[in-house]
């Protein structure tokens, strides 16, 4: 049994325990999703419920989300990043935390579908097994298709795990979670350190069974030419002329439909009335312009200054894939260069931009 | 009917003949992330720009073809303000569209948006384009585990809801006349081959074969039935809610659904209304200045259910689903319609 | 529903470009409350003046360039008048809008949408109409219009509530049916005391009469005077209904007002021996498009602005417990 394996066993006893003995009043956990290779978020007081729940490589949401609609005692399933949200959220008082028990997931990363169907040039359901053994993770005899004009690779494919996991994960500086009342296994250390490796990795990225293989050789090559084989662009402001900028969103925030999922997934989107909604004063026209889309997302962005925990939900949930990463990254590190602070750390700090302190580089109150 | 072949290298001059006439959508990425967008390669049908289209390994797109016909946006009229008082411009007519590559299933998607958009009063924005529409389908030979259409009475294959049907059969698409539409746009057409008996029966493999691809399956007898008498069951509601996070994702991506807003704008002395799409989804969808009939999420969940399953039959006699399963793959978590028409089906007689 | 079952009030509007509103001029402004206005309009353009109809109980997208789109239900009756008008409380952006418009100004208006109430089923019946707040606003529409064709109606009672007596609307109207003796009125409110800011005169408390009320009229409009004569109650519209006890025999109830008000009366009509289709109410819904496409006013398979708004509370019974 692998360590997923494991932990998932421990979860179900443990929630059960806090189930039976009245300890808690809800489990939040995740199920297995119903295509393959997703998992779904699983809310329950049924002691039942919880043999379905598991641990694996794709537990991807944020489920911190769900607990200011909630009442009661909640016992939630929690990730490095997710128990960074719950923290920030018991900051700005939307949870109590004698309300919850906080099970803990030291993450060793989630798998970005994307990069493995960019990697394999598999469709996600066109793949039997995607299985994570250590640094690697190994695709299972993908669908055959005949006769379309596409040669059958080989299979079993072995992939490096840092080129598969997301970018988030990739950048994740606390895997284990920084609150918990149950930690399901060892804590783990930051990939952070490890980063110099994955860049020069790239010639060993595609390992293949199969002789001779073109078509491995070609995605090695077209991965390496990119900074980034997730179907996402991470832009570097820093290298980019303010034009260039205005251009890129533009082009990005024109394939915007305003459907808010990026909103709604957040655990930090927390008001239960959003600047956008309002008509007097209508801040924003409702119409899913460019120009209005990329405000939404610049002044969303401000809001979460202090609160986001780079759990990439917002970029995940984008049924437009647009990078909304660039974008809560330049905040977070933004946050971290002005403040020297870090979201959902510390339950009994003050929110970041509710207080003020007389060392603060802005003396505009001083 | 006639059945005709078109090498897919020359698919590129069939464009720029039909080019003259209308304005030719195809499978787009809109904009240059020409990476998978959750499994598909296409974000939507966009303006087509004369490169050559490559179809081989495509996917449904991430928006449905409803955004040709009901735009996310879309100016209705511009006002002004003048010694005289108001004045109001129609926007000008756009030219014809001709849909490259439409699925089955979004072709009747169109169908049944045209129940609600003729109903009463025609609508004077969508029935113009689509009246003026020639959609050229293509038999969807690579469906998602996510697709369900054949539950629904649409197959991956079928030619119900087209003018043109292109299959493709290796190195060429076989084109067959459907409509009368589809006829006469076919006359006009230089450059196509006869097809072969060959060629035919291997389109009529493939469709067979993609039929059998669609392994996802929904029951909807006494659906409607089983809707209606789950309606005022708030614990089943609030439970199949419980993980929604109420985000437009699931409408907006839907073919069938076609609720929008309509909003002004204004600046100075001349402005325009517009309306756009909206979701059932939402919390202040129903808002009202006092009150506001769904308040709660499971409320919600279930008109979106209902609409599409109990509301629209007993309207239009059909079913607004077309089983394409956007809704589900696209999901931010995984959400499954299909879980959730299963679950009315076995609540149990002790509810009713 | 299908294009041919377009009737006549319909074909009005089903030429060219449903969703262009025709440009209206505020001819006259009546402030009814302190948040409540009543506004006449009528059609720049003077041959749709002429050509426009519609019936009681219908209703129109009303438009403040560059603000957006509102319903209100049309308030006047088409037995009366050269002008239309609606009445409308300032609680959301449109309606705000709409309340800082002068006389003079220009609307925008699409119309006229929905059923209406049903005149055939009415005539030869005994009409109880029970109203509260600004809900009058449609009632005041089919009460003209039956009071202006009386002999084809038995009794007429109006039992109509507000929260005060400074939320009384259509002051001129009570008064006016007040005085013909083929009709009963009965008025009451939640509470006698008004409000602390509210300019209405004190009325005199335990056996009080409606007293003559200060103007609250629009520039030119004469000084409504309440008649002395009738009885203002306490307490809410359904209570007061149920000690008025109305016979159910050969009798329709016409409901309409706050949800809260209508899911208590239907009951209280139900007791009284008042079946579901001798009930019959408007629903007030976020109708947007006004033509049953957008999907907002959607409840069950009923679409509130293409198959309302006026509904027997039989035909929404089995939705409004749960959606209104």
């Amino acid at each position: 049994m692998n360590s997923d394996g494991r932990m998932q066993q421990r979860l179900r006893h443990e929630a059960g325990a806090l189930l039976e003995q009245d300890k808690v009043d809800r489990i939040i956990g995740f199920e297995p999703g119903s295509l393959k290779f997703t998992t779904t978020p699983l809310i329950t007081k049924i002691k039942d419920d919880l043999d379905r729940l598991v641990i694996n490589p794709f537990i991807v949401n944020n489920l911190a989300v769900f607990l200011p609609g909630l009442k009661g005692r909640i016992a939630i399933v929690s990730k490095g990043c997710d128990s960074r949200s719950i923290v920030s959220l018991i900051q700005d008082n939307k949870v109590s935390r004698d309300d919850l028990v906080i099970i803990g997931i030291p993450c060793p990363g989630m798998i970005d579908l994307r990069k493995v169907e960019k990697l394999t040039g598999k469709d996600r359901d066109e793949m039997d097994d995607i299985i994570r053994e250590g640094d690697k993770v190994v695709i299972r005899e993908g669908i055959r298709d005949e006769g379309y004009g596409i040669t059958p690779d080989p299979y079993p494919l072995t992939l490096e795990v840092s080129d598969v996991l997301f970018d988030n994960c990739l950048a994740c500086e606390f895997p284990t979670p920084q609150d918990y009342d149950i930690l399901l296994g060892e804590p783990v250390a930051s990939r952070q350190s490890a980063a110099g490796e994955s860049v020069e990795s790239q010639e060993s990225r595609v390992e293949s069974r199969g002789e001779g293989d073109s078509r491995a050789k070609r995605l090695q090559s077209e991965a390496s030419s990119e900074r980034s084989v997730s179907g996402l662009q991470t832009i570097n402001y820093r290298l980019l002329t303010r034009q260039q900028r205005w251009g890129f969103w533009r082009k990005e925030f024109r394939r915007c439909i305003r459907c808010y999922a990026c909103r709604n997934i957040c655990p930090s989107c927390f008001c239960k009335r959003c600047f956008v909604e309002e008509s007097e004063p209508q801040w924003l026209m409702p119409v899913p312009r460019w120009q209005e889309n990329l405000m939404f997302q610049v002044i969303r962005n401000i809001h979460l200054a202090g609160r986001c925990t780079d759990c990439g939900e917002c970029e995940r949930s984008c049924p437009m894939n647009i990078p909304l990463r660039s974008l809560t990254m330049e905040m977070y590190n933004l946050v971290g260069e002005l403040f020297n602070f870090k979201a959902g750390m510390d339950k009994d700090a003050p929110p970041l931009m509710t207080h003020y302190e007389q060392e603060e580089a802005e003396d505009l109150i001083r | 009917m006639g059945i005709k072949k078109i090498a897919k290298k020359d698919i590129g001059n069939l464009l720029h003949q039909w080019g003259k006439d209308y304005t030719i959508l195809v499978p787009s990425t809109e904009g240059d992330t020409a990476l998978t967008v959750h499994g598909s390669r296409f974000t939507v049908h966009g303006l087509w720009d004369g490169s050559d289209v490559n179809l081989d390994w495509h996917r449904n797109t991430v928006k449905p073809p409803k955004s040709n016909f009901l735009p996310p946006m879309e100016e209705m009229f511009r006002f002004q303000k003048g010694k005289e008082g108001h004045s109001i411009e129609l926007p000008q007519e756009e030219r014809r569209q001709l849909i490259f590559g439409i699925r089955p299933c979004d072709a009747r998607s169109l169908r049944l948006l045209d129940m609600i958009f003729t109903d009463v009063y025609q609508d004077p924005y969508y029935l113009p384009k689509r009246n003026s529409a020639v959609l050229v389908g293509l038999v969807c030979l690579r469906p998602y585990d996510s697709c369900f259409c054949t539950s629904l009475g649409i197959s991956p294959g079928g030619s119900d809801d087209v003018d043109l049907l292109l299959t493709d059969i290796g190195d060429e698409f076989l084109i067959e006349e459907i409509s009368d539409k589809g006829k006469r746009l076919m006359e006009l057409t230089a450059g196509l081959e006869d097809a072969t008996e060959d060629d035919i029966t291997k389109a009529s493999e493939a469709k067979e074969k993609a039929y059998g691809k669609v392994t996802r399956k929904i029951d909807t007898q006494h659906l409607k039935d089983k809707l209606l008498s789950s309606f005022e069951d708030e614990t089943y509601w609030e439970k199949v809610a419980a993980k929604c996070i109420g985000c437009g994702i699931c409408t907006f991506l839907c073919p069938t659904c076609y609720c929008f807003d309509i909003t002004d704008e204004k600046v100075k002395k001349q402005g325009a209304r517009f309306r756009c799409w909206d979701s059932c989804a939402f919390s202040l969808y129903t808002k009202m200045p006092m009150e506001n009939p769904r308040e709660e999420k499971w409320q919600r969940v279930r008109q979106k259910v209902c609409h599409k399953f109990e509301f629209y039959p007993m309207s239009f006699d059909v079913i607004a689903c077309t089983g394409c399963g956007r809704c589900i793959r696209l999901c931010p978590v995984n959400w499954d319609i299909c879980q959730t028409l299963e679950g009315i089906r076995d609540r149990g007689g002790d509810h009713q | 529903m299908t294009a041919s079952d377009i009737s006549d009030k319909h074909r009005f509007l089903a030429q060219g470009n449903v969703y262009l509103p025709h440009i209206m001029i505020i001819e006259k402004i009546i402030e009814e409350t302190p948040g409540v206005k009543t506004f006449h309009f009528n059609f720049k353009d003077e041959q749709i003046r002429d050509e426009f109809t519609f019936e009681s109980g219908q209703f129109g997208e009303y438009s403040v360039f560059g603000v957006g789109e509102a319903p209100f239900c049309i308030s006047s009756s088409p037995t009366r008048g050269d002008h239309l008008e609606f009445t409308l409380q300032r609680v959301g952006k449109v309606t705000n809008a709409l309340h800082r418009l002068g006389v003079g100004a220009e609307i925008g208006f699409r119309g006229p949408y929905g059923n209406s109430f049903p005149i055939d089923l009415l005539q030869g019946k005994n009409l109880i109409f029970v109203g509260g707040g600004i809900g009058l606003a449609p009632l005041r529409s089919l009460i003209w219009n039956v009071l202006d064709n009386r002999d084809k109606y038995g009794d007429v009672q109006i039992i109509y509530g507000a929260r005060s007596p400074a939320d009384l609307c259509f002051r001129y109207d009570l008064d006016a049916w007040g005085d013909d003796k083929t009709v009963d009125v009965i008025t009451t409110v939640d509470r006698q005391e008004s409000r602390v800011q509210s300019p209405v005169s004190r009325v005199e408390a335990g056996n009080s009469r409606l007293q003559s009320q200060e103007s609250r009229v629009g520039a030119g409009d004469s000084r409504l005077q309440t008649a002395d004569s009738r009885l203002l109650r306490e307490g809410f519209v359904p209570q007061v209904l149920e000690q008025v006890a109305p016979s159910a025999e050969n009798a329709m109830a016409i409901v309409c007002g706050p949800p809260i008000m209508i899911r208590f009366t239907f009951p209280v009509l139900g007791k009284l021996g008042f079946t579901p289709e001798q009930m019959i109410t408007t629903l007030e819904k976020r109708m947007k498009c006004g033509i049953g496409k957008c999907g907002r006013c959607n409840i069950g398979d009923i679409y509130v602005c293409r198959d309302g708004p006026v509904f027997t509370y039989a035909q929404i019974k089995r939705f409004i417990s749960s959606e209104h």
